[in-house]
């Protein structure tokens, strides 16, 4: 068994991976909803809303949020599945999940539950939920195989999981300007404004470790879903998968 | 793209209660056209539909035929004649396929109501008269597609307009 990971361009312990992640999101977390709508133009909203859309949610449904941070998704999921449906924002870090309760509260949405936890272990029992959503959360969990095939354990069969997440683009101009901005615009910013550029120095690097379209497709089916597809967005510098368990 | 699109639209009308999914629990259809670039797995389960473009995967029965034959299906067209027919052509479950086709026979959806919720009235109104015509149109003629261009031509060139809207602007 290899004990090193990636985190970001460096190899490190496995054990030590979690904790690294953990404080690249504690030192972003009160920042983290500007810098994403600086980093992308506003685009994670649209990606996201595409997400709310292909998940097939509806009234009464069980929905898991995982890495949800400060809880775009769980807030759209929430009102999908009305008062008779359960959501759970969940996130292994507690700043991230504290910020996600703030902005619950402060837009008044209620009655979404709030786990912190770690997507390689989850604490709930088989076919539990009709659909599973990780945005921007995958390429930071340490075992990525294990995560899948966990969240393929909790969900029901006919349930639906959405992996929404950093790809790679096929296009040689759009890749040139990406890196460019990636791994000069995007540090600069982060120190400017969260006054923390190593953290998006690692968003940058984690994003280039992170599969491609087709690998991701494979371990997804790999993990025992029945199908999936891709769909690239904004050129394929995000990806949103669908894994349906059948 | 067009899955998707599909996909929303089938689950709507499962949610409206304009189609009874229940006999299709748990199976996977592979529907194709041949004269169009459609080629989806529908898997229906939980309740749902999933319309997805990953083909590669087991389907309980795979049905392969023209759009206008889909349409002859859609205006009632028994499901046996057109296969001895060679008119469609089925690997797997034929009776998973029939299951589908009474599916597609018993859509019956009132657009103008549906309509009525993101549009005025009138626009409603307009398209709800052009869709209520539809399966008759369909059912009548040889062509089905030549018949709902011809529908689709007609409402380019008159298009309605409301009364009201007129004297907003007068």
């Amino acid at each position: 068994m290899d004990n090193t990971t990636h985190f970001g361009f460096k190899d490190v312990a496995t054990k030590d991976k979690q904790n690294l992640v953990r404080g690249v999101f504690d030192s972003v977390a009160s920042k983290y909803d500007l810098m994403n709508d600086v980093l992308s133009f506003g685009a994670h909203r649209l990606w996201k809303r595409y997400t709310i859309a292909s998940s097939n949610v509806k009234t009464g449904d069980k929905v898991l949020d995982i890495a949800g941070g400060t809880g775009d998704l769980a807030i759209a999921f929430r009102k999908k599945v009305g008062e008779s449906g359960h959501v759970i924002l969940s996130d292994i870090n507690a700043a991230m999940l504290g910020e996600g309760r703030k902005n619950l509260i402060n837009k008044g949405v209620f009655g979404v539950d709030f786990v912190q936890l770690n997507a390689q272990f989850l604490p709930f029992a088989d076919n539990t939920f009709d659909c599973v959503s990780i945005a921007f959360g995958l390429r930071n969990v340490t075992d990525k195989d294990q995560a899948l095939a966990e969240i393929h354990r909790i969900l029901k069969p006919g349930g639906c999981l959405l992996i929404l997440e950093f790809s790679k683009t096929d296009s040689e101009f759009l890749k040139k300007f990406y890196d460019f901005y990636s791994f000069n615009v995007m540090p600069a910013l982060g120190d400017l404004i969260a006054d923390d550029k190593e953290s998006y120095q690692y968003l940058a690097e984690s994003i280039r470790k992170h599969p491609d379209q087709e690998t991701l497709k494979n371990m997804v089916l790999d993990a025992g879903f029945g199908f999936c597809e891709y769909h690239s967005l904004s050129g394929g510098i995000v990806a949103l998968h669908k894994g349906i368990k059948v | 793209m067009q899955h998707f699109a599909l996909e929303q639209a089938l689950n709507y009308l499962i949610q409206t209660g304009a189609i009874n999914l229940k006999p299709l629990d748990g199976k996977t259809i592979r529907f194709s056209l041949k004269d169009l670039p459609l080629d989806v797995n529908f898997i229906c389960t939980n309740d749902r539909i999933f319309a997805v473009s990953d083909t590669g995967q087991h389907s309980d029965v795979n049905i392969s035929l023209n759009a206008g034959v889909f349409f002859a299906l859609f205006k009632g067209e028994d499901l046996t004649d057109l296969l001895r027919q060679d008119k469609i052509v089925t690997h797997g479950d034929v009776k998973t396929a029939q299951l589908l086709v009474d599916m597609l026979q018993s859509v019956d959806i009132d657009l103008e109501e549906v309509l009525s919720q993101y549009t005025d009235d009138i626009v409603a109104h307009g398209v709800g008269k052009i869709a209520k015509n539809f399966k008759q149109v369909v059912q009548n003629s040889s062509n089905p597609i030549d018949a709902i261009k011809d529908g689709l031509s007609k409402l380019m060139i008159t298009p309605v307009v409301s009364k009201l809207y007129k004297n907003k602007h007068h």
